[in-house]
């Protein structure tokens, strides 16, 4: 049964729109099916050709790949940029099994996971593991503009640096400031996933730097604080962030 | 053969489309401008549904109502965001009536005038439940349907807009006397 105000106002409402909707005349020849018909042809041909656009980039990218070009994708080799210092690069990619096929995801957990500490169980490295290699995907983490920032590649004698260089540090940087945080302030614009080659499949160290709340290596079982030493073996190219909260207060990074 | 069944069946097909929208244009146009209250993004909005549905005539055609298939077409095209932001709509200022009460006689028909700028001051959503509800004689439940919500928020739209009509309008009787 209509209620108290619909009773009132309903038959007013409806005369209303019956005589305003009586004035609606001459746009019936505009010849609406005909423009309807000629906007789908042409989606239909964007749409083809797009597809045809998709298919030819992607035959490039897979003559690209067959021939040992560099990936087309921006990314930065780390050890090519290195190699000067990675003494072992060299022999060392072949203990590197498919370090190439592991690119960063566009859609990687982390973006969607509530901080950089959230390494979700049975995804991070067990940093006893053995290491053939690893991927460093830096991400923006703002809400609504999350992205992969850059990527980059490392051969098995960095990662083993990188775990050597991270396991040995204690649970906080006590050289860093505790900061009062607030919720806008505590979540993280950016932070970095390391992927490493492992003999089990990819497993993860999330690296925070930004964002009030907390920082350092996080495996998902540990915690390690946020040193420079360990970044300085993957921070370079697209992964080299510009600054981040802590990062400013870090020094030699 | 096979080739020239499709040809003929898309001919056919087209020819449908084509006398569907001949009879229904009118129906749909005056819906359309009923919801948006605007010439142009009526047409606008008809022609965008019709535009869908003239890619998936086969399934619209074969809907128990192809009409309502439509129209909800329009009222998705009208409140959808995008639409919405390019119309660049403006927070309305307090709704005001536009159209004085004039002596017997002419007195309804500037009820009518005056219920209709009101409804222009109501947002999207709640003009469309207004719309479905009281020119489309729809329940709840189908208007919740139509706009993607519940039917609780449904009935919320429109009794919203129906306290800022009655409040307008009796504030403005109240003037006039």
């Amino acid at each position: 049964m209509p209620e108290p105000d619909e009773q009132e106002l309903g038959p007013q409402l409806a005369d209303a729109f019956q005589s305003k909707a009586h004035t609606v005349q001459g746009l019936r020849d505009r010849g609406l099916a005909r423009e309807a018909r000629r906007r789908v042809h042409k989606r239909r041909q964007t749409l083809i050709a797009g597809s045809a656009a998709v298919v030819v980039a992607v035959a490039i990218g897979g003559v690209w790949g067959a021939i040992g070009a560099p990936s087309p994708i921006p990314t930065s080799t780390g050890d090519n940029q290195s190699s000067a210092q990675d003494s072992g690069g060299g022999t060392d990619s072949k203990n590197q099994p498919e370090a190439a096929a592991s690119a960063c995801p566009a859609q990687h957990p982390i973006l969607t996971a509530a901080g950089h500490e959230a390494v979700a169980p049975g995804t991070g490295l067990d940093l006893d593991t053995p290491v053939f290699g690893f991927e460093a995907c830096r991400y923006r983490l703002v809400e609504g503009e999350q992205l992969l920032l850059g990527s980059a590649t490392f051969t098995a004698t960095t990662a083993r640096q990188v775990v050597d260089a991270i396991k040995v540090l204690p649970e906080r940087n006590p050289s860093l400031p505790v900061f009062k945080c607030t919720a806008e302030t505590a979540r993280p614009k950016e932070a970095i996933v390391l992927r490493f080659d492992t003999a089990t499949g990819i497993r993860e160290i999330w690296v925070g730097y930004d964002g009030c709340a907390s920082a350092g290596f996080f495996t998902g079982t540990r915690t390690y604080g946020l040193y420079a030493a360990p970044l300085n073996l993957f921070m370079k190219g697209g992964v080299r962030p510009v600054g981040g909260i802590y990062l400013d207060h870090l020094k030699g990074w | 053969m096979e080739a020239a069944l499709a040809e003929a069946e898309a001919q056919s097909s087209a020819i449908d489309f084509e006398s569907w929208v001949t009879e229904k244009a009118d129906a749909l146009l005056r819906f359309a401008y009923v919801l948006t209250g605007d010439h142009q993004l009526a047409e606008d909005a008809v022609q965008d549904a019709l535009t869908t549905a003239c890619a998936r005539w086969g399934r619209v055609s074969q809907a128990d109502d192809p009409e309502a298939y439509v129209k909800r077409m329009v009222v998705n095209a009208h409140i959808s965001w995008w639409r919405r932001f390019r119309r660049r709509e403006a927070p309305a200022a307090e709704p005001t009536r536009t159209a004085a009460a004039a002596p017997d006689g002419t007195a309804s028909r500037a009820d009518a005038e005056a219920v209709w700028a009101l409804c222009a001051t109501l947002p999207d959503k709640q003009r469309a439940a207004v719309v479905l509800r009281f020119y489309e004689e729809l329940s709840y439940a189908e208007i919740a349907v139509l706009l993607h919500c519940a039917e609780a928020t449904a009935r919320s739209h429109v009794h919203r807009a129906l306290a800022v009509l009655k409040n307008t309008l009796s504030k403005e009787g109240a003037e006039d006397a």
